[in-house]
């Protein structure tokens, strides 16, 4: 019995150090400042809505932080309403469906009260009980404040009705069991609000609250740990998330933003471009047209003082360097990939130039960004394979998609040809590193 | 919205969107009908103008970008050196068949011409293989683009 009992206690001794292992420290905890609640901080204001908008009605401030929860772009479907949900998420595992968020009452969130919608949004736990996926970043949404999850309930609520069911997601055993996130969310949601660190400035504490509670950066940006949650001891050092890297965006000098001004760091979030860095495209294209470019200044700049303080965590995967300017001649610099040169010159060389300085737009030069500095040439072939929009304020920019009209094989020789003119090394990718990639990508 | 481009040394201004395609502005618009539609998505090359002198993809060049730069159409081209002895070698080599992917093709050889005189093989292949012709006439298209360079046309 003795016996039994000591093992009993070892057994759920070691579990208990294993998920605390796994689970590591929360987003914050980096800061290490002392912290307090929210109500009685008083040296800035980091939750709510920026001062232009103090004044204004709830919607209103509901609808800014649900652009800057950027609860749209998951809840949308290409193509249809706003908010009606049925965007696929491909997983390893099978395929899920983002919900309708309408205030429809049948297929919506129209019945939702205001505890339930706070049990979603913080909690990760659906109006009949049963809990949700951790697609929805719900362990990063735990840190806002109810005033604000109501706000953007209230902005929902005050959107048309859209009946519109998705469809069932297909996961296959034993993700299918949703009841099991149940302990996943015991040991990996916090179930806290943000809590103000008096030591950082009240700036800072702004921009805290909206990259973690809001913007959930780390969702992409961190990698994830066994339990498939963030690992934020390497914060913000990078990940591959819906077959794009996500790339390092901790203060890192020579692999995250270490090196970007500040202005370039304003620039790439409000436009989705910073000259010499490239554009954004893919899911952080979609970050900034419906998300960042929205956000005003004052909250921008938080979110950079922020992004300084996030210790540097270095990518040993990418090189110390991006590559300069590439000859401005086809003859000269790399030719090794004579399929990828083929390629390259019919669909890419007259808007990204044979220099990668495009002769088209600054938004389409290849110099300097990491997609083509990256040896593994992810971003690249996804680029390729699904194309990009952006919306600018000059107006809409896109480059067609490219997966129909050419094969693996071409698309895998000409990112091998692209990385290797102008980057700093040549990716090695085949016809099936491609074929994954497109497996991956979400709609 | 109301917009001003400067094409063929002309300025013109209609009312369009920033983010509509030159080509849809050229041909629905304006009237230019010698720019051809072919893909829409680079592929083809048959929507081939010239910004500031480079061939560039009219179908996916949204006219907010190309505000305040010199836009040269096949209207125009002639009147370019490279270009007068572009036209004039396809004529002698008689490169032509259909003709739908002329205009482009003869786009792309005069920005080629203008940037590389004397161009061998591997540069006719690098700035013209993005334009596709369905008649085959590539072999004609490669030996006018010679013709043109060796100023020996009649
Ligand atoms: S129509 Fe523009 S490339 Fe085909
Ligand atoms: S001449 Fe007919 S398509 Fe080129």
């Amino acid at each position: 019995m003795r016996i039994l009992a000591s093992i009993v206690v070892i057994a759920i001794v070691a579990v208990g150090i294993g998920v605390w292992i796994i689970r590591g420290p929360g987003p914050l905890d980096f800061a290490g400042g002392t912290k307090v609640a929210l109500g009685d901080y008083s040296a800035g204001k980091p939750a709510g809505v920026p001062a232009k908008l103090e004044k204004a009605s709830l919607v209103e401030r509901g609808e800014y932080l649900a652009k800057a929860a950027d609860c749209m772009v998951c809840h949308t479907k290409p193509g249809e309403k706003d908010y009606a949900g049925g965007l696929a998420f491909k997983l390893p595992f099978g395929t899920l469906y983002s919900t309708n968020i309408t205030p429809d009452k049948d297929t919506g969130i129209g019945n939702y009260s205001d505890q339930d919608f706070l049990n979603a949004v913080q909690r990760g736990k659906r109006h009949d009980g049963a809990r949700l996926y951790p697609a929805m970043p719900y362990t990063s949404y735990t840190y806002m404040n109810d005033e604000d999850v109501l706000a953007v309930k209230a902005y929902l609520f005050s959107l048309p009705a859209v009946r519109a069911k998705a469809p069932d997601n297909t996961l296959s055993f034993p993700f299918n069991q949703r009841w099991a996130m149940i302990f996943w969310s015991a040991v990996f949601n916090p179930d806290t609000r943000f809590a103000p660190d008096t030591s950082k400035s009240p700036e800072w504490n702004r921009g805290a609250y909206l990259a973690e509670a809001l913007a959930h950066c780390g969702e992409c940006h961190t990698p994830r740990n066994l339990g498939f949650a963030l690992d934020n001891r390497k914060k913000f050092a990078g990940a591959i998330t819906a077959g794009w890297h996500a790339f390092n965006i901790s203060s890192d000098k020579a692999t995250g933003l270490g090196n970007w001004s500040d202005e370039d760091l304003i620039s790439y979030l409000s436009v989705g471009h910073a000259p010499g860095h490239g554009s954004a495209s893919g899911p952080m294209g979609e970050a900034v047209d419906h998300s960042f470019s929205q956000f005003a200044p004052e909250d921008i700049r938080s979110i950079v003082a922020y992004l300084r303080s996030v210790p540097p965590q270095s990518s040993p995967d990418l090189p110390a360097t991006t590559a300069p300017v590439a000859p401005s001649s086809h003859k000269d610099g790399v030719t090794a990939d004579a399929r990828g040169k083929k390629v390259f010159a019919s669909a890419c060389a007259s808007c990204h130039g044979w220099s990668g300085e495009s002769p088209v737009s600054p938004m389409a030069t290849l110099t300097g960004t990491w997609a083509v500095n990256d040896p593994a040439a992810t971003n690249v072939a996804q680029i390729v394979i699904s194309g990009t929009i952006r919306h600018t304020p000059d107006g809409a920019l896109s480059m067609p998609a490219f997966g129909n009209a050419y094969s693996d094989d071409e698309i895998a020789a000409v990112a091998n040809y692209v990385t290797a003119r102008f980057g700093t090394k040549g990716s090695k990718l085949t016809a099936k590193d491609v074929a994954e990639l497109r497996e991956q990508t979400a709609e | 919205m109301a917009t001003t481009l400067t094409i063929n040394g002309e300025t013109k201004s209609f009312d369009a969107p920033p983010d509509m395609p030159l080509l849809w502005v050229l041909r629905d618009i304006l009237g230019m009908t010698g720019t051809k539609f072919g893909c829409g998505i680079a592929q083809c090359g048959a929507c081939t103008v010239h910004v500031d002198g480079r061939a560039v993809r009219s179908c996916v060049l949204p006219i907010g970008t190309v505000a305040n730069r010199a836009i040269t159409t096949i209207e125009h081209v002639g009147s370019t050196p490279s270009g007068a002895k572009v036209q004039k070698a396809w004529l002698e080599a008689e490169v032509i068949q259909c003709g739908y992917c002329q205009s482009g093709q003869i786009m792309s050889a005069a920005a080629l011409l203008a940037a590389t005189p004397n161009p061998d093989d591997a540069d006719i292949d690098a700035a013209m293989a993005g334009n596709i012709c369905r008649c085959g006439t590539y072999v004609r298209i490669r030996e006018a683009i010679k013709l043109a360079a060796s100023g020996r046309q009649s």
